[in-house]
């Protein structure tokens, strides 16, 4: 998965474009006011929230023979299903699909598990052309970049930088009529649709696909063949358990009752019917997640990708997306993508965080961020990815302040030499944006 | 009633003020303070960077300084957090009695003086002691008991961000999330916060950018937002 820039860099970029402090401020405010609307007017909300986790909790514990029963009810309704381990490997897959169909153009709707599998690339690699039809994610396209939010990728762009983007004026009739026209021409005319899947049944092989732009819907029912890239734990046991997950995923995602386009697709087309793809394929992808599942961190499958994490973050309100990876950001990707990759690779991820709780709070079902992130920093030292150098020093410190003597010691030492503490270390990363604290002349301890 | 106060390392080390205001506090509510001499730290910097060993070694001097015959009162929302969450599993130890101090004073306290008449003030709530505690009311009905007029600050969901070792992990962000919280206090007297590093953290940024006055809450309930 993702080499990540380093996170620290990114975020002073992003601190210093006052345009994109205005942008975050307001786009992850209003999605925050939204869900808690939905929650308060919603009076059975701590109720639904512990049925949806007790329902994520229970497939992830019995995921094998949920996949199998997805499995064998797509292909009895004329789909086909790829079951893949790597990254790569899926990507392999989708492009060998379309290959196969001889496709020269995909459409595309948003999809943060083919983002994970890099899945575009791949495809242009092939010689296809990829075209996103979700707007937010055309629109990041079209400028080069990588979804931002993981259910509003543009949300660092205002009309302005849209406009900009598809070079029309900043006017929003104009916009979203150039974008309608290009996006339907894309609908009629690509070979195949790639979609990801929100949810996916398991007792009736459905795939669950919600948008608040229908283009989903017209992707899904013109192009003749549809592929579906499915992140393994996606999945519902049954049709009764989705309705709490929607339920849960539109209030805590844009603080809906219900997505506005909320479809269920049920293998290809059938005799007689006017709409659909003749070829249904399935990608499931696990890139990690099954070595995941009998771990502390188990948990984390229980996501389901809402995003009220990340509008409630303090960090990811001021850094936006790109500073934690190309892919997940905000308090769940700070916890995922060191779990899909290599923890050596997003180190500085754990990190990344002031640890505040207000994502386990927002999080619909409940999936404990902060301790995982805890535990991640626990992991980071164990496994020896921390820096020796901040090891010896909790090491010598937690040392010296297992007696009082110890710490009577450094201290004394700490203020007398405060005079350098600005020149070295952490004295001088704290001391180039505050002053630093100053060592009282006595203790509390001395004044009694 | 006879209780142990523990001071905190940033308290000892930065703010005895404001500890030996909560020690007030406490005397004034009729305690009986007692103050256990090898005290140090609750381990909780190594314990969030990670460090396990290194906090449960420093979590130690916690276990042998306090006893589980009386409450233990901390004028810190994150150590007591530390204490009552993190440090008898991190221990295998039996729990302590911990209490943060505005919700000890908020069951227990007796009369207050009312030092902060005619003062408008802003609660800032440190997170853990929000989340992890659940106190948020004690902090604010003591402040009106003072005298204050307690004004809400914009978004007081929002950590001031401190976080521990982030200040020094990443201290643009660090300073950019205390500018929101230092600016949404721009038109109260003084800042008020329970948690020391919340206050070290603030009050570091406010020396740099010219902004508001923060103070610990003992010192704003023992002798006033104003007082130095």
């Amino acid at each position: 998965m993702s080499t990540h820039a380093e996170f620290r860099e990114v975020a002073r970029d992003v601190l210093r474009d006052e345009h994109a402090q205005n942008a975050l401020a307001t786009g992850t405010a209003r999605l925050r006011e939204g869900r808690l609307r939905a929650w308060a007017s919603a009076d059975d909300i701590e109720a639904l929230r512990e049925r949806g986790r007790a329902i994520r909790t229970a497939t992830i514990r019995d995921l094998d023979r949920h996949l199998d029963t997805f499995a064998a009810a797509v292909t009895a309704r004329g789909g086909v299903i790829h079951r893949t381990s790597t990254a790569a490997e899926a990507a392999e897959a989708v492009v060998g699909i379309c290959r196969t169909a001889g496709a020269r153009l995909v459409g595309k709707s948003k999809s943060m598990a083919t983002e994970e599998i890099r899945l575009n690339q791949a495809l242009e690699a092939a010689g296809l052309e990829v075209v996103e039809t979700d707007l937010g994610e055309y629109l990041m396209q079209m400028r080069g970049e990588h979804p931002q939010h993981i259910v509003v990728p543009a949300i660092r762009l205002t009309r302005d930088d849209a406009a900009e983007a598809l070079g029309v004026a900043p006017d929003m009739e104009e916009l979203m009529r150039t974008a309608r026209q290009r996006l339907h021409e894309v609908f009629r005319t690509a070979d195949v649709a790639v979609t990801g899947a929100n949810f996916a049944v398991a007792e009736t092989g459905s795939i669950c696909l919600v948008t608040n732009e229908g283009n989903a819907d017209l992707l899904t029912a013109l192009p003749r063949m549809h592929v579906v890239v499915l992140g393994m734990e996606r999945l519902v046991p049954t049709l009764a358990e989705l309705a709490p997950l929607l339920r849960l995923l539109a209030s805590s995602a844009t603080g809906e009752r219900l997505t506005t386009y909320t479809t269920l697709i049920t293998g290809p087309r059938r005799t007689g019917e006017i709409d659909g793809p003749e070829e249904l394929h399935v990608v499931v992808i696990d890139n990690g997640r099954s070595a995941l599942r009998d771990t502390r961190y188990a948990e984390m499958l229980n996501c389901i990708r809402c995003g009220a994490c990340l509008n409630v973050c303090p960090v990811y309100r001021k850094t936006g997306g790109q500073a934690y990876s190309d892919i997940y950001s905000g308090p769940m990707g700070a916890v995922l993508v060191p779990l899909l990759s290599r923890l050596e690779r997003s180190h500085d991820l754990p990190h990344a965080s002031s640890l505040c709780g207000a994502c386990t709070e927002a999080c619909p079902v409940g999936i404990p961020l902060p301790e995982l992130l805890l535990d991640l920093r626990r992991d980071l030292v164990e496994r020896g990815v921390a820096s020796r150098v901040e090891r010896i020093a909790f090491t010598v410190w937690s040392y010296a302040w297992s007696f009082t003597v110890g710490y009577r010691l450094t201290t004394t030492l700490a203020r007398l030499g405060r005079r350098l503490a600005p020149l070295v270390g952490p004295g001088r990363v704290w001391s180039r944006g505050r002053e630093l604290p100053t060592f009282a002349r006595r203790r509390f301890r001395d004044r009694r | 009633m006879r209780v142990q106060l523990f001071a905190t390392c940033l308290g000892d080390l930065f703010f005895p003020e404001a500890v030996a205001d909560a020690e007030l506090l406490l005397e004034k509510a009729e305690c009986d303070v007692v103050f256990p001499r090898v005290q140090t730290c609750c381990g909780q910097p190594a314990y969030n960077a990670g460090h396990r060993s290194a906090a449960r070694r420093v979590a130690r001097t916690f276990e042998r300084a306090f006893a589980r015959d009386a409450p233990v009162v901390v004028p810190s929302g994150s150590c007591a957090t530390m204490l009552s969450r993190h440090v008898p599993d991190l221990l295998g130890c039996e729990p302590w009695d911990v209490w943060e101090l505005s919700a000890f004073l908020g069951v227990h306290g007796g009369a207050l003086p009312q030092p902060n008449s005619g003062r408008t003030v802003a609660y800032h709530d440190s997170c853990h002691m929000l989340r992890e505690l659940g106190i948020s009311d004690p902090p604010r009905r003591l402040l009106v008991r003072s005298g204050a007029e307690v004004r809400d600050l914009p978004r007081p969901d929002l950590c001031c961000g401190f976080g521990g070792t982030f200040s020094i992990r990443q201290p643009e962000v660090s300073t950019a999330m205390a500018d929101d919280k230092l600016s949404g206090a721009a038109e109260v007297d003084a800042l008020v916060s329970a948690d020391p590093g919340c206050l070290m953290h603030l009050r570091a940024r406010a020396a740099r950018t010219g902004g508001a006055r923060v103070v610990h809450l003992a010192t704003a309930l023992a002798r006033g937002v104003d007082a130095r």
